[in-house]
């Protein structure tokens, strides 16, 4: 099979190559290469339709090209290193749906941390954003309210997050329920944070040292499995401390994956008819785009609807922009109401944070270890 | 038109702009925005040489202020206050366009249309009303998710917009089925100065005199900017067959198109790529490599399509090469990446479209890829047929090349370009089938028009007297 430059070479010829040519050849050759941001900048925004920003917001210096426009205009020194230039690279949910459709697979989030790094080691950072800096230097909560639980011991860790911990207390005592209906004697722990909401503001000294605090922590229960309610933690936990060479022992699975492993003998049954809202830390970041909905598959008598659009963060994904702008979050979480309502009303998630943000304006937006308990309970 | 990015940041404004934006802020609040970020992200759209300008620190341009309206009253509000000051101000929508046409050239108000979102659809009337700010890929979604498609898949899909598609007279690659926007709209809402909202209502027809419905499709932001369109919509196809051949030579394959469509079957997409370009899309697929391949998908009502597709057999010369070589056109029609992968080191690459009757269409071909080739620093031309007509044929020419030692890539870039747009004159051809006039473009315009091209400056400079509306855009 001819292979995918053949063309080139046959339409070029050697006399050409020997002059204006061999620069073609080198970057074909794989020989000279352009710098990710530099490429992302100079494309058209062929991912511009999977931004919940740019779709909502509108705005080109915050599309995905256009931030990366920005970031390089900032790395060459063209625009200065001040929050008015920040603010558009601040202005990102991290949920990476650009990604998906980038012929490089490029992470626009990635590509602009770090300016975020540089800007907060040289002090540049958002009054919004020092709170939760503070918070968690003092209190290890980026709410700074420390965890006032009691440490237990076991096998099986049920970790609960600063979201479910503040926000949604109600639900870590389902979890806990559900999990022992499920035959897993878990137990807690007085938690801190696992440190993302540093890293997703730039701030990665701080990430680290909240980060190996936590996993001390964690390493010293003895546990082997960590279960987490919140997909953000699991990521954390399973992609970026390895990634920063932070050890923590045991396993760790977001409940959704816990589940998949077990639903099929639970047997479960349901009417009516639901739609599901896909968590982008648990679609993308760890590669299960198919369970959530696969899980309610498994419930015999459910009727499921999808969503118009597939994947759509709720707009309080990367730790940044519901500070900093939080009536746009808001308008991206209604922008994602519509879409789920094409659905149903009735919506599953598997994020404390998205169940947050979606709920109300019509739609009744549950967890799906709520759901799934409510069904095991009758 | 190239400065350094400083330099264009610390000229002085002209007249009236201070007010102009004072005003502007007065009304819009901080939806006017004079922050360097959103200037220099106003600076451009996708015209190709302006990123080899960039990567060396200068931009085209820059805008004194951008507005982000969020209402029809708002977009009237700034285009009065333009005209009031006789301040230029520049729509803008998903900046892919490729000629300029969005680069705020003599500096003034960018106003960004993308906040204009609204959508709905009127089932029986197969309609549509959007905002001129809807994303492409969003109304072909809400649409589907109803039923129905808009039928228009322009490769901007992705970033582009409803109002830019209308502005710049897109087309889209399932066109030959569904034809290009100017066939999809029914009506549209225009801000005109001295400020004032015009609406041109959505009708099945209508005899009312000269179609001003036409009038602002194509018209890139120099008499008004289009706010709303309502646009034809079709019921999502039923069924859909994916069909290949490898022909010995393009005339064939040329010749094929054109018998099936004068016996009245419309092929939703047909692409038929040279040797060249068969070799870089389907290297593949061995039965084509070396041959005309051609790519084709018909749809619609399922015994329509199956009477369509019987046609297309019937008629095609070449070897069918079956539904692989279209999948995996339809899988890879979106990448777009040549741009961020060459321009960085040197390598200067664009497109160019132009239409020409059948008759002429095998000499067009010929002479424009030779006109290019003999530019010194081209290494290589090539084409495919992207839109088909009873009537004719959209060449979708590439080039890519090196400026030779003493040439600049804007000067490289201009003489290619030169030789195409004069190959496609002599050869009988229109300078552009769908990318439109923009700044690059406008130089060949007077010879396209002929007397017609005064003609169009009049009708702009009657409507737009303060010459505010993009100005320099396309006319001069």
């Amino acid at each position: 099979m001819p292979g995918k430059w053949d063309w080139l070479k046959d339409e070029i010829g050697l006399s050409n190559l020997l002059t204006g040519g061999r620069m073609l050849f080198k970057v074909i050759q794989g020989k000279l290469s352009v710098d990710d941001l530099t490429k992302c900048a100079l494309c058209p925004n062929m991912c511009r339709h999977a931004c919940p920003v740019s779709i909502v917001e509108g705005r080109e210096t915050t599309s995905p090209a256009g931030k990366a426009r920005v970031a390089l205009m900032i790395r060459e020194g063209r625009l200065k290193l001040d929050p008015d230039n920040l603010e558009p690279l601040y202005t990102c949910l991290g949920c990476d749906l650009c990604t998906l459709y980038c012929p490089f697979e490029f992470s626009v989030a990635d590509f602009i941390r770090p300016v975020k790094e540089e800007a907060v080691s040289k002090g540049v950072v958002f009054e919004e954003f020092r709170e939760v800096f503070e918070n968690l230097e003092t209190s290890g909560d980026v709410y700074g309210k420390a965890d006032s639980g009691a440490d237990g011991s076991g096998i099986v860790l049920y970790f609960r997050g600063c979201t479910v911990r503040n926000e949604r207390p109600e639900l870590a005592e389902k979890t806990v329920e559900f999990l022992r209906k499920l035959g897993y004697d878990v137990f807690t722990v007085k938690e801190t944070c696992c440190g993302l909401p540093a890293y997703n503001l730039g701030n990665t000294e701080l990430f680290k040292k909240t980060a190996r605090k936590a996993a001390d922590k964690l390493n010293a229960t003895g546990a082997e499995l960590i279960v987490t309610s919140c997909p953000s933690c699991a990521y954390t936990f399973r992609v970026l401390y390895p990634k920063y060479g932070i050890k923590l022992k045991p396993q760790v699975l977001h409940i959704t994956e816990l589940i998949g492993e077990v639903i099929t003998g639970l047997k479960l049954s349901s009417e009516g008819t639901v739609t599901y809202h896909n968590p982008c830390k648990l679609a993308i970041h760890l590669g299960e785009k198919e369970l959530l909905r696969s899980l309610l598959e498994s419930v015999e008598g459910l009727e499921i609807r999808e969503p118009r659009r597939e994947l759509f963060c709720c707009g309080h994904g990367g730790s940044a922009l519901s500070r900093l702008k939080p009536e746009l979050a808001e308008e991206i979480a209604a922008e994602r109401r519509e879409q789920l309502k094409d659905g149903a009303t009735r919506v599953v998630t598997a994020c404390p944070s998205c169940e947050l943000a979606l709920n109300g304006d019509g739609l009744e937006v549950v967890d799906i270890v709520e759901f799934l308990l409510e069904m095991m309970k009758k | 038109m190239t400065l350094t990015f400083d330099e264009v940041l610390k000229r002085p404004k002209r007249d009236g702009s201070d007010k102009a934006i004072a005003e502007l802020k007065s009304i819009l609040g901080d939806r006017a925005s004079t922050k360097p970020a959103d200037l220099f992200s106003y600076s451009h759209d996708y015209w190709l040489i302006t990123f080899h300008w960039l990567l060396k620190g200068k931009v085209p341009a820059l805008p004194d202020a951008v507005v982000f309206p969020e209402s029809e009253e708002d977009v009237v509000a700034a285009v009065r206050v333009a005209h009031e000051h006789g301040v230029p101000i520049y729509p803008y929508g998903g900046g892919s366009g490729v000629l300029g046409a969005a680069v705020p050239e003599y500096g003034g108000i960018v106003i960004d249309l993308k906040c204009l979102r609204d959508l709905r659809l009127y089932d029986d009337d197969l309609m549509v009303e959007a905002g001129a700010g809807v994303n492409g890929y969003y109304i072909e979604e809400y649409l589907n998710r109803k039923g129905y498609t808009l039928g228009h898949f322009p490769q901007s899909l992705y970033p582009s917009t409803v109002g830019g598609w209308v502005a710049t007279k897109a087309i889209g690659q399932f066109s030959t089925k569904y034809g290009g926007i100017e066939d999809m709209v029914l009506g549209l809402r225009a801000a005109i100065p001295p400020g004032k909202l015009i609406e041109l209502k959505p009708h099945p027809r209508t005899a009312t005199g000269p179609d001003l419905r036409k009038f602002f499709v194509g018209s890139e932001g120099i008499f008004g900017i289009v706010t709303k369109v309502w646009l034809k919509v079709r019921p999502y196809p039923e069924e859909r067959y994916l069909l290949s051949f490898a022909s010995e030579s393009l005339e064939d394959a040329l010749d094929s198109v054109r018998r099936i469509l004068r016996r009245g079957a419309r092929p939703a997409v047909v692409r038929i790529y040279d040797r060249v370009e068969t070799k870089r899309h389907f290297y593949k697929f061995e039965e084509m490599y070396g041959k005309i391949g051609t790519v084709m998908i018909v749809e619609g009502d399922s015994r329509l399509a199956k009477a369509e597709k019987e046609t297309v057999e019937e008629e095609f010369r070449g070897t069918p090469t079956g539904e692989e070589p279209v999948r995996h056109w339809l899988e890879t029609r979106f990448n777009v990446k040549e741009i961020s992968e060459f321009a960085p080191v040197g390598v200067v690459i664009d497109t160019i479209e132009v239409a020409v009757n059948w008759n002429g269409a095998m000499n067009l071909y010929e002479n424009v890829i030779r006109a290019m080739k003999s530019v010194k620093g081209t290494l290589m031309a090539s084409a495919h047929a992207s839109h088909f007509y009873d009537q004719g044929v959209c060449f979708y020419f590439t080039f890519a090349g090196v400026p030779p030692k003493g040439r600049s890539a804007e000067e490289f870039y201009n003489e290619v370009w030169d030789a195409a747009m004069r190959a496609t004159l002599e050869s009988g051809g229109t300078i552009s089938h769908h990318h439109g006039i923009g700044r690059h473009r406008k130089r060949w315009l007077p010879e396209e028009l002929g007397d017609a091209y005064e003609v169009l400056r009049k009708i702009k400079l009657a409507i737009d007297e303060k010459d505010v509306m993009n100005p320099g855009n396309m006319v001069v």
